[in-house]
């Protein structure tokens, strides 16, 4: 264990002075940032401006609507009196900047339109921010045809369809009051980091082979068992992956959560988190395993043969069943997917970001399954990567590789 | 002479293929013992059993001092034939490297490897890119990564070859210094002359198995038969009827005759015929380098020896 450290802290290094992995380590959240802000520099929100509203009203309805209106960016005068659409009109040309004038009168409401008069740069969409107002409008002119008070409340409300499922009724209403961002925010993150640190665990792939190409291997193998070289290998680019994901989580994280207004560290920062993760790091263990062997069978990346390619395609099978999954978490593909420990930790991580009531006897049984294939693969890793590694000038056939892990 | 490794019967097969067999030898405190054979031979196979980089299927390996099957990797320095570095790390940080996997006190590491920087004209390039280094650079930097721990044993796998005449004088004396201050230095070459200027014994192998063993004074003795070189015009057949010569070869106006094994020098140039064209004569044995090659050819037949030890 200490000489895997050794390795491991080598790697780090090693790879930490590298300029490529400088640059994918500042570059990523650069670009992130980039088309984060950029963007929103040229198009100019409407929201992000003040919007003056005056409101001439004679009947007292805005005072009901009032508290069903956003404030939010708003600047709302309500003592205003306009005498004429004329003057209205020739008043919002005067102002340079953006302004609504809301007149609410008698007349207004038997005609049974309500005019909101907009400046000149104001969006027509802005109307829709003053639907609470409707209500109280429609009330209004349906007590003005005769109805009393009350049968014009209920006429104005309306009909509507509502679903009611056959879930028990606290948990119909449970789930109206959860947010699903909640259990994604982590589900999310997670998968982040199962895929972040399995590109980096690619780099492994390349750092077994060049180890093999530059014919340094048999150096190192003096001194380290090639078991201790490569656990050292895996641990070392798991940290070089951790460092990448959490240097561009701290970077998007408070970006993601001050241009949308998602309470994101509150829902990241949540005890499931803790099992998402080891879900994810169990999946970078395995595709780790895998790649470290199969980078000790190749000298060349690029004059790899098919095989190895089909092998590095692996950990991108999951995304082959993230439709039928996400349509259906529960139903029996992404049942079956959750126990091939290929498919299984994106598989996993999928489900459990958008299942609300987690299946935690179907979860255990799935973990006990990937732990268990990871052991297998991590064995039969070693056995290919300890006569792989030393095998200098040519790539080894599937044939030899199976003839390794029999061995 | 303390015994630092020991090798019994050791024997190794790839698929049906008999690498080696029947390897047996020992490596002493301060003494240059030489694996010799041609290519293909199996000395890299012998010393990467030895290296526990491969497994042997039959046989021993003891390090003494150690317990049984235990491999004191962090005691032996060990240059493989197979040469190489990483190559975007900085020189000193690669020896650095070396020495921790190998539980040296960083400190003094980087201390050594200053020395032999400036021992082997690098002084300057601790901070050199690998890949901006020359091949003979990258080697001699290698060879310090080897030793770089002040190793019990030394294993040089073809330490000479690809190196310059000036490089190799350069290894050459050092390990013989490595040696006089106690390294136990186990080295394979097929560069005779190299070796015999430098081991103190000799294992050769042939097809994987032991021809000759012991030191390289019994080795001449027994092997390496004295010859007489002749320079003048004389008619072959008359120089091939001289007694114990067992053939004559003729090079450019020299005649070479390979005397036998029992041949008393003095008493052989007693009888040299006076009509004999002598311009110019010497007598001295064969060296390693033909010693080697009458083997590898199977000239000298596949003749075991099995010298005494000392």
């Amino acid at each position: 264990m200490r000489n895997s450290m050794k390795v491991a802290k080598w790697e780090i290094k090693r790879n930490m002075m590298n300029k490529s992995y400088f640059i994918s380590l500042f570059l990523t959240p650069a670009i992130f940032i980039f088309f984060f802000t950029v963007p929103g520099m040229f198009t100019s929100d409407p929201a992000d401006d003040e919007l003056l509203v005056y409101v001439d009203d004679r009947i007292g309805v805005w005072e009901q609507a009032e508290e069903h209106i956003s404030r939010e960016n708003m600047n709302i005068i309500t003592d205003s009196s306009f005498e004429s659409e004329d003057e209205i009109l020739r008043e919002l040309e005067q102002y340079t900047e953006d302004a609504v004038i809301i007149q609410i009168t008698e007349e207004r409401i038997q005609s049974g339109a309500v005019p909101v008069y907009l400046s000149e740069d104001v969006d027509e969409m802005a109307v829709f921010q003053f639907n609470a107002l409707e209500q109280p409008l429609r009330q209004l002119q349906l007590e003005n045809l005769g109805l009393d008070e009350t049968e014009a409340a209920l006429a104005s409300a309306g009909v509507s369809l509502t679903p009611v499922s056959a879930e028990s009724e606290t948990e119909a209403v449970e789930e109206a009051a959860a947010d699903p961002l909640e259990r994604l925010v982590p589900g999310l993150f997670a998968g982040a980091i199962l895929f972040a640190i399995m590109f980096t665990g690619m780099m492994i792939f390349q750092s077994a082979s060049q180890e093999k190409k530059e014919k340094v291997s048999e150096m190192v193998l003096s001194s380290v068992t090639p078991s201790d070289l490569m656990q050292g290998k895996i641990m070392g680019y798991f940290v070089l992956g951790i460092v990448q994901v959490l240097f561009w989580a701290a970077v998007a994280l408070p970006l993601v959560q001050w241009q949308t207004d998602i309470p994101v560290f509150d829902y990241l920062f949540v005890p499931e988190l803790a099992l998402l993760l080891l879900i994810a790091i169990a999946g970078y263990l395995m595709f780790a395993a895998i790649f470290v062997s199969l980078g000790a069978t190749a000298e060349d990346v690029n004059a790899s043969s098919n095989f190895q390619g089909i092998i590095m395609m692996l950990p991108f099978l999951p995304f082959v069943f993230i439709g039928p999954v996400l349509s259906d978490p529960s139903g029996t593909l992404a049942q079956v997917a959750s126990f091939i420990p290929i498919t299984s930790p994106a598989i996993l991580l999928l489900r459990l970001s958008v299942i609300e009531e987690w299946p935690w006897v179907e979860l255990i049984l799935a973990l006990l399954v990937l732990f268990g294939s990871i052991l297998i693969i991590m064995k039969l890793a070693g056995k290919i990567f300890k006569t792989g590694i030393l095998m200098y000038g040519k790539n080894a056939t599937p044939k030899e590789i199976l003839k390794w892990i029999r061995q | 002479m303390e015994k630092v490794l020991s090798v019994s019967q050791l024997g190794k097969s790839f698929k049906d293929r008999q690498i080696i067999s029947d390897i047996s030898f020992e490596v002493h405190k301060g003494e240059i013992m030489a694996v010799l054979g041609p290519n293909g031979a199996g000395k890299s196979t012998t010393i990467r059993n030895i290296m526990g980089i491969m497994y042997p299927d039959e046989g021993d390996i003891n390090f003494h001092g150690y317990g049984d099957g235990a491999i004191p990797r962090h005691r032996i320095g060990y240059l493989p034939e197979e040469r190489g570095l990483y190559k975007n790390v900085k020189v000193m940080d690669i020896l650095l490297y070396f020495a921790e996997l190998k539980d040296y006190p960083a400190k003094k590491a980087k201390e050594r490897a200053l020395h032999y920087l400036k021992k082997f004209d690098l002084e300057g390039k601790e901070k050199t890119s690998v890949e901006e280094l020359s091949k003979g650079m990258g080697q001699k930097v290698q060879f310090i990564a080897s030793i770089i721990h002040e190793p019990e044993l030394l294993i040089l796998d073809e330490p000479f070859s690809g190196l310059d005449p000036v490089s190799q004088e350069l290894f050459k004396k050092e390990i013989r210094n490595l040696a006089d201050n106690g390294t136990a230095i186990l080295l394979s070459s097929h560069q005779m002359n190299l070796v015999e200027e430098l081991c103190d014994r000799l294992f050769m192998i042939h097809r994987g198995q032991k021809v000759i063993y012991g030191t390289l004074d019994d080795v001449k003795a027994r092997y390496a038969n004295f010859k007489c070189t002749i320079r003048g015009r004389n008619d072959r057949e008359r120089l091939q009827q001289l007694t114990d010569v067992q053939r004559v070869e003729e090079q450019e106006g020299r005649s070479v005759l390979h005397l036998s094994r029992e041949t008393h020098v003095p008493g052989w140039l007693r009888q040299i015929p006076e009509e004999l064209d002598i311009q110019e004569l010497s007598i001295d044995r064969i060296s390693l380098h033909e010693i080697f090659i009458g083997i590898a050819t199977d000239r000298l037949g596949a003749k075991e020896a099995d010298l005494i030890e000392k």
